[in-house]
């Protein structure tokens, strides 16, 4: 029978986190996509924490993941103004549209 | 206080340079000479404290400076009988030229700059002085150096004037090297630069020798020489004088401060304050007595024949400088540097009445064009005249006592030393031709007839110097009402005058007990060191009677041939001149050492200087190095900049290739 | 020790800016756009009084919070030049966001809480607060990049930032999981207590990721990429705030982090600071040739400079720290002079920023280019200005330490750098002149004066920055 250890939610954790930065590279299209995946590394880094919490016994892990729970809601909170300034004025929210600044 | 004394002029340099403009020019002139007096007072406070009272000195510590393995550098401020001698003369004169230049710079439009220059002048000679090492003094020796630099060339539109400064930053550089490797050397002696350090391991390394150039040559005496490279430098003694005459193009209150009263001096300062080192190198002594023998009697030839006034006193600094060497150079330090006290007041007087002249005949300097002054500005001529008595050592004048002085101690020890013997018979042959070429400034000046075709009349004389493009412009002005008298300067130039004439005539006989006579031991207090059978300072009085009066004869000899050939029988001078053509075109032009360096040091530097930059530079260095590599630089910047897309994307993705790479060499790096 | 005692004697300067920054949000709350000129002034007051308090504050190192939080010397001397760099972007910005319609009570607020986070980065013992200063400073710092808020280049610069900001966030928050769950502890001493004799892969891992991060914050190559585009389209006085303030607190904690928490595995992270070390000077060094816009220009040099600033850190003694600590100090001095003379770049009453614009600058303002040169030839490192001795400290404590190799690159690299910087002052002083600018405010004078003077004082009188600099590096060793 397979027992649900600490390596299996590393291993998904890790995925997740993949799949993050994954999204950010490789999506051309859409700046929202680029904010779910960034909370889907903060999610996938609080999956960490509280696995690992688990398996040495220790509550700061959970405390840590609550923290980084609060800041991400202010974080997403703070990119969406951004977004919404950028969109304002540019009329446009696609990723590849934002390269005015380079060289 | 000590604190006050040098950073006062700092301040005002810094009021004066940086808020000159705001301020204005009067404001500038006022907070600066103000700074001066308040620190002129200061010094002599200080003189009363440290050299006449009982205090033996102290030397207060403001900072460290730089620390770099066994070399600790302090800024510290040293007080001892010899710095307070060289503050007060510093700050008196310094702060009496301020105040006499309120009214000789009065037309110019730049006096802010003019005056800050003047207090960073002194604060830089007043941190030279304090000096309690090697490479403080160096700051100073340099900080002087630029201040006299600028100031040449303060009239930069003039280039006559800005050849000038170069000259004298160049010369100077020579000197320099010369001090910096004698620093060098003395801290590979001693490994310190403190003076109480060096001084205390001088003693233990007489014999010491060093090799240098396949020769094995005695290190101290190696030092020695090395560091009166520097002082003869910016002392302009023989073979690096040349840039000193040139040096009167700057105005002449700087003439008096600098190029006679103080930054020339501080090669004589020095020598002095290094007299522990030099008094265990006996043949850099000797060295030092020939040079200043040589410059004495070369400085007084080229005088006689001079026609600028400002250059005559020029020449007559570089001849007095040299007796200083003299005194130096037989062990007789106090009398160098008294030489130094009183010549610092009669010297200034001197330049600051030409200085007097030339403003009362609307910037002519050229003495040809001069003549029957003394009605016209008889206050100027009585201040002039009375500097002269002092510079030709007329009995119980302030160079009666310090330059006989020298004199005789020359004499006294050249019974043990040749040298010494050449150097007093220059010095007595000098000192007669210094009362001639004195004289002769007087006379030339003030009595017989002014030439109908000078002042406001013909201002286009072909003497280079005299012709004053700069700030001449006034006298054009003048030039639309006709004939214009000279006319008495300004009371605010007349005060420096008689103060400095008091000086003139007082300063030797009242403080002579104390720099060579009685009073020597309680006045000095170990400020200048001497060695155990250096006793030169007793031995002078022990001359014989016509040695003693040997110099005075001299001084009333001149005298009376230069009023019979400029008084009595007005054109003597140009008979003589025609009667030896060839020895009057050799003094006139200075024995001809600049042609002789410009063939010797210029044209070749400018040629080999051609060949580096057509050949090596141009063709092989630039050709492989600076356009290949330049090329590729670009190539690089290229690359880079192409990196940089613009897409967040790419840039997140440059971030993980970053982290991945690290991360793939631990694990690589874990493995193996 | 009780909990108002370690509040007043080892937190004060946080205290002071944490409850001023809620009074001044009351106050613009109140008073409204009116607000912004008694909220800006007392920013600065604030933040004044927070420097004050660190001056005055003596007490010995000190863990408090239950370790989250030390109080150090090393963390006073560089919180007081963070602060330093706060109060100087906040006294030239004034003028710039009046004229630029931008005179908003949020900006000092979004300073000061900014600040706040710096100071609580740097005073960082474990890994939460760590995260929640980094955080704190970066969210206010998204904001006030995209502080224009009609400007496309300025929301553009926020976004970008904002975006890639959140990865490294993340990355970070990424390491730290592993750092916690290998090491057992989020405390720095525990971390080293743990990684003392070897270290799992996993705890490399994390501290790769970390410094990652951190590296992201000081702009050093690779993770440099925001960097030209931030600084170009942020508003100037923001770009000042982001090279000057922001700068020191990455390092500090950088600094913090593998001196305290990885002294065990000291070999590995060497490695990691000599690979962005020399990424960041040459790229700083090549990519700034040919740049036009000023700022720009401002930011790849930012990037070779903390590349400069690495090698110290690379040594790893307290010779190194030390010269980390001077460099960031004349480093700190040289920004905020430079930018100074940036925010004087107004012709007609309107901002430019192309070095072009600069041109014959020593006709049309012979004191200003004279500034702007001394301040190039420093950060050139031209001796005898204060650039030359910062590189010199951190290049000696390189060399002591035996890594030559990238000694020689960082003189290398400052050689290829001091073209584009000398081009600057070939311009200003041989080309023809461009259009004369407009007076510049007193305080845009006064930083750009005090800054070049600063610089050339220090080859006088630099003791009491070294005594300072060697004091704050003792403490961390």
């Amino acid at each position: 029978m397979l027992t649900i250890g600490l390596t299996h939610y590393l291993v998904v954790a890790a995925i997740l986190f993949t799949l993050g930065v994954a999204g950010i590279i490789l999506n051309r299209k859409n700046i929202i996509v680029i904010l779910m995946s960034v909370e889907l590394i903060l999610l996938s880094v609080n999956l960490n924490f509280v696995a690992f919490s688990q398996s040495l016994g220790d509550l700061t892990g959970q405390v840590f993941a609550l923290f980084v729970l609060t800041v991400a809601a202010a974080e997403a909170a703070i990119g969406l103004a951004i977004l919404v300034a950028f969109y304002r004025n540019r009329g446009t929210i696609a990723v590849e549209d934002i390269n005015s600044l380079k060289g | 206080m000590i604190y006050a004394i040098v950073f006062l002029p700092l301040v005002g340099f810094l009021i004066a340079g940086a808020l000159g403009p705001w301020i204005g020019a009067r404001a500038s002139e006022l907070v600066t000479t103000g700074l001066l007096m308040v620190c002129a007072v200061l010094s002599w406070i200080v003189f009363f404290d440290v050299a006449l009272g009982h205090d033996h000195g102290y030397a207060p510590i403001v900072g460290n400076w730089m620390t770099v393995g066994a070399l600790k550098i302090d800024w510290a401020l040293r007080v001892d009988t010899l710095t307070a001698v060289m503050l007060v003369v510093v700050n008196t004169v310094s702060s009496l030229v301020h105040l006499y230049s309120i009214g000789y710079m009065h037309e110019d439009p730049d006096r802010p700059r003019f005056f800050a220059y003047l207090s960073l002048f002194t604060f830089a000679m007043l941190m030279l002085v304090t000096a309690d090492n090697l490479v403080q003094m160096f700051f100073g020796w340099e900080g002087v150096g630029l201040a006299s630099y600028l100031l040449i060339g303060f009239w930069y539109q003039k280039p006559s004037a800005n050849a000038a400064a170069i000259k004298a930053f160049v010369v100077n550089r020579v000197g320099d090297f010369g001090f910096a490797l004698g620093i060098f050397l003395v801290f590979q002696l001693t490994k310190s630069l403190g003076f109480e350090e060096v001084f205390a391991a001088v003693p233990g390394l007489a014999g010491k020798t060093i090799h240098v150039f396949g020769m094995d040559v005695d290190a101290l005496t190696m030092a020695a020489l090395l560091l009166f490279v520097g002082a003869m430098g910016k002392s302009a003694q023989f073979f690096l004088h040349t840039w000193l005459p040139d040096a009167m193009e700057g105005p002449t209150p700087v003439s008096a401060l600098i190029h006679a009263a103080t930054m020339v001096t501080a090669g004589v300062f020095m020598v002095a304050r290094l007299s522990p080192i030099f008094e265990y190198a006996p043949t850099a002594l000797e060295f030092v007595t020939i040079i200043g023998a040589v410059t004495a009697f070369f400085a007084a030839t080229v005088g006689l024949v001079q026609n600028d006034i400002k250059r005559v006193i020029a020449y007559s600094t570089c001849s007095q400088l040299g007796y200083m060497f003299v005194a130096e150079g037989v062990g007789a330090y106090s009398l160098g540097i008294f030489h130094l006290f009183t010549h610092a007041f009669f010297k200034a007087l001197l330049f600051l009445g030409a200085g007097s002249v030339i403003h009362a005949m609307h910037h002519e300097q050229d003495m040809r064009n001069m003549g029957g002054l003394r009605k016209d500005i008889p206050f100027t001529f009585a201040m002039m005249t009375i500097g002269t008595l002092a510079l030709t050592g007329f009995p119980f004048t302030a160079g009666y006592f310090s330059k006989d002085g020298i004199i005789e101690a020359a004499f006294a020890a050249g019974e043990h030393r040749t040298t010494a013997m050449i150097g007093f018979v220059a010095t007595v042959v000098a000192a007669g031709l210094t009362s001639y070429y004195s004289w002769r400034l007087v006379f030339m000046t003030f009595f017989g007839h002014r030439p109908a075709h000078s002042v406001a009349v013909n201002h286009s004389h072909d003497e280079p110097s005299t012709d004053d493009h700069a700030h001449g412009h006034d006298d054009h002005g003048h030039d639309d009402h006709g004939h214009h008298a000279p006319h008495e300067s300004p009371l605010v130039m007349l005060i420096p005058l008689a103060v400095l004439a008091i000086g003139a005539l007082g300063a030797g006989y009242v403080f002579e007990p104390d720099f060579a006579g009685h009073a020597y031991d309680e006045f000095w207090k170990g400020a200048l060191f001497t060695g155990e059978h250096n006793e030169i300072l007793h031995e002078m009085h022990a001359i014989p009677a016509w040695a003693g009066f040997a110099p005075t004869a001299m001084m009333v000899l001149g005298f009376l041939v230069s009023l019979y050939v400029y008084v009595l029988k007005p054109g003597t001078a140009q008979a003589l001149a025609r009667i030896f053509p060839r020895l009057y075109q050799f003094l006139l032009n200075k024995w001809y050492f600049d042609e002789l360096y410009d063939f010797l040091f210029v044209r070749p530097a400018f040629a080999i200087g051609r060949l580096f930059w057509k050949g090596g530079d141009g063709a092989i260095i630039d050709g492989l190095g600076p356009d290949g590599v330049a090329a590729r630089v670009a190539d690089g910047a290229r690359l880079a900049v192409r990196l940089q897309t613009g897409y967040v994307y790419h840039y997140a993705f440059a971030m993980l290739i970053g982290v991945a790479a690290v991360v793939t060499y631990f694990v690589a790096g874990g493995l193996r | 020790m009780p909990f108002f005692v370690q509040l007043a004697h080892h937190f004060l300067p946080e205290t002071i800016l944490a409850v001023g920054v809620m009074v001044l949000i009351l106050i613009g709350a109140w008073r409204g756009e009116r607000g912004f000129g008694l909220v800006d002034e007392m920013a600065v007051g604030i933040l004044a009084l927070a420097l004050v308090a660190i001056a005055l504050s003596s007490t010995p190192d000190t863990s408090v919070f239950d370790g989250a939080y030390i109080d150090d010397g090393f963390s006073r001397f560089m919180k007081a030049l963070t602060l330093i760099g706060a109060i100087a972007s906040i006294l030239m910005s004034v003028d710039w966001l009046q004229r630029s319609g931008l005179e908003k009570f949020e900006y000092p607020v979004l300073i000061i809480l900014s600040t706040l986070g710096m100071l609580l980065l740097i005073s960082a013992d474990n890994l939460i607060a760590l995260y929640l200063g980094l955080e704190l400073m970066s969210l206010a710092l998204y904001v006030m990049a995209a502080f224009a808020r009609d400007d496309g280049q300025s929301s553009e610069a926020g976004l970008k930032y904002f975006v890639l900001g959140a990865l490294s966030s993340g990355m970070m928050l990424y390491g730290a999981s592993l750092l916690y769950g290998f090491a057992g502890t989020v405390s720095f001493a525990g971390i080293a207590a743990v990684v003392s004799t070897s270290a799992p892969i996993g705890v490399i891992f994390g501290l790769v990721f970390v410094l990652a991060a951190l590296a992201f914050k000081m702009s050093a190559a690779p993770f440099h990429m925001w960097t030209p585009d931030v600084y170009q389209g942020a508003p100037t006085p923001v770009t000042a705030f982001f090279a000057s303030a922001a700068k020191m607190a990455a390092v500090a904690i950088t600094a913090r982090i593998v001196v305290t928490a990885f002294p065990g595995v000291k070999d590995q992270w060497r490695q990691i600071v000599v690979f962005i070390s020399i990424a960041s000077m040459l790229l700083g060094s090549f990519a700034a040739i040919g740049q036009e816009n000023i700022k720009r220009l401002m930011a790849y040099s930012s990037i070779g400079h903390m590349g400069f600033a690495l090698i110290g850190l690379a040594a790893g003694d307290e010779a190194g720290v030390r010269g980390v600590a001077i460099y960031l100090t004349i480093y700190l001095i040289m920004t905020l002079g430079t930018f100074a003379a940036i925010l004087a770049m107004r012709v007609q009453g309107r901002y430019v920023e192309n070095v072009s614009d600069l041109a014959g600058l020593s006709r049309t303002n012979g004191w200003m280019a004279f500034f702007l040169a001394m301040l190039m030839f420093s950060l050139a490192g031209i001796p005898p200005l204060a650039g030359f001795f910062a590189k010199y400290y951190v290049l000696l404590a390189a060399v002591d330490a035996g890594l030559f190799g990238l000694a020689v690159i960082g003189v290398l690299a400052s050689a290829v750098a001091a073209y584009y910087y000398l081009r600057v002052v070939k311009v200003m002083y041989f080309d023809e002149p461009a259009p004369a600018f407009d007076r510049a405010p007193m305080a845009v004078r006064a930083v750009l004066a005090v800054s070049t003077l600063a610089l050339l004082g220090f080859w006088v009188y630099p003791t009491p920055v070294m005594d300072a600099a060697a004091a704050a590096a003792k403490s961390l060793f």
